[in-house]
């Protein structure tokens, strides 16, 4: 096969969302989805899941272990509009009530290889008090209609969160055709090790 | 022409002295680059944080430029200020940082700074709030007219930035 002048790249994902550290909450579960620029378009796998519902071990009070796998391939022809893989954990409150217990996006890694990234989970804030009490009051946590807005940067200075918790996620990239397009990705004429000089 | 794509993220800032936090940001280049695609200025969500040690915002930057020379190589500017529980802003800290020149994934950590005022003013500072500001924010960024400033030095702001380059190679340039 002669593939002489491709004009389409592609970005193979292969990864999992392996656990989240929300010491103050338990038997949650996590969705995750993808946003993506106007040239990109998923070729196969899942663009959307739903985990398990998991709870902290009996012997380590620690991580909340999902463990859940993500295998999904982009084509592309312009890296702008990067794939972001935004993900949103929900549990029961004390009335049993799914309420969402923290958003997170970032972006997939650019380069080749295997990649871990532990990401900060935060949820929205009432704005006024009078919202703070109503929610406070009803038991109905504010939240994003559409939680891809936390992949977007636009229209973000209007809303108050507060972080709370880190979820880990890792990634096994490949890709196909950048070079050829002529982007490069990573930096190969000086390949310097990083070194501390102390005189 | 050769272009340039800064994929990544803000992703927070820690060592200020109080938390609730939001920052306003840009990215500026000299007169041969041109955007394409992308913000190339925004402002974060205010994150007021359960665990003190950092603020933590997520904000997302992809640009794509072109660009026909070297000089002006993209910076991104930042402002962090500081909304208390009545709504009201107080600066924080201006900083800015060169986008990495060389392709793939950077983590950076960009210190920033306050202008402080006299004696008065720092009085004024403690009991009300507040204080000075600069009137141009090219300031930040352009090196040329600080020596008549005095300041102090506040927290860091984190990002993650990925750059993407392409063509460079076809002019003889190496990054």
């Amino acid at each position: 096969m002669a593939a002489v002048s491709p004009s389409v790249f592609l970005l193979l994902v292969n990864g999992q969302i392996e656990s989240a550290n929300l010491p103050e909450f338990d038997d949650l579960y996590c969705k995750y989805c993808f946003v993506y620029g106007h040239d990109w378009s998923p070729v196969s796998g899942l663009e959307e899941g739903i985990s398990q519902i998991t709870s902290k071990s009996r012997v380590t009070q620690q991580d909340l272990v999902w463990n859940f796998p993500i295998d999904i391939t982009f084509k592309s022809t312009n890296p702008f509009g990067w794939p972001q893989v935004v993900v949103s954990v929900y549990g029961p409150d004390v009335f049993g009530n799914d309420v969402v217990r923290g958003y997170g996006a970032v972006h997939i890694p650019i380069t080749p290889g295997r990649h871990k990234r532990t990401i900060p989970l935060f949820v929205p804030e009432s704005t006024s008090r009078l919202q703070k009490f109503t929610s406070w009051f009803l038991g109905r946590r504010p939240e994003f209609t559409d939680p891809k807005v936390v992949a977007q940067g636009e229209g973000r200075e209007v809303t108050r969160v507060r972080s709370q918790g880190f979820l880990t996620l890792s990634f096994n990239i490949v890709t196909k055709d950048l070079k050829k397009l002529g982007y490069d990705m990573t930096s190969e004429v000086l390949s310097v090790p990083e070194a501390t000089y102390r005189p | 022409m050769a272009e340039v794509h800064i994929i990544g993220q803000i992703v927070g800032a820690s060592g200020f002295p109080q938390h609730s936090l939001f920052c306003k940001w840009g990215i500026n280049a000299g007169g041969a680059w041109r955007l394409l695609s992308g913000l190339k200025e925004g402002q974060t969500q205010v994150d007021n944080p359960q665990n003190e040690e950092m603020a933590y915002w997520s904000h997302p930057v992809d640009v794509h430029f072109a660009t026909k020379g070297l000089q002006g190589w993209p910076k991104l500017h930042l402002q962090v200020w500081h909304q208390d529980s009545y709504g009201r802003c107080e600066l924080y800290g201006y900083g800015f940082c060169h986008i990495p020149s060389s392709p793939g994934f950077h983590e950076l950590k960009c210190v920033t700074w306050r202008p402080v005022g006299t004696w008065q003013d720092q009085l004024a500072q403690l009991f009300v709030g507040g204080g000075p500001q600069l009137k141009t924010s090219d300031l930040i960024y352009i090196g040329a007219d600080r020596y008549r400033l005095q300041t102090t030095s506040m927290g860091c702001v984190h990002l993650q930035l990925a750059v993407i380059l392409r063509h460079f190679d076809r002019y003889g340039v190496e990054c």
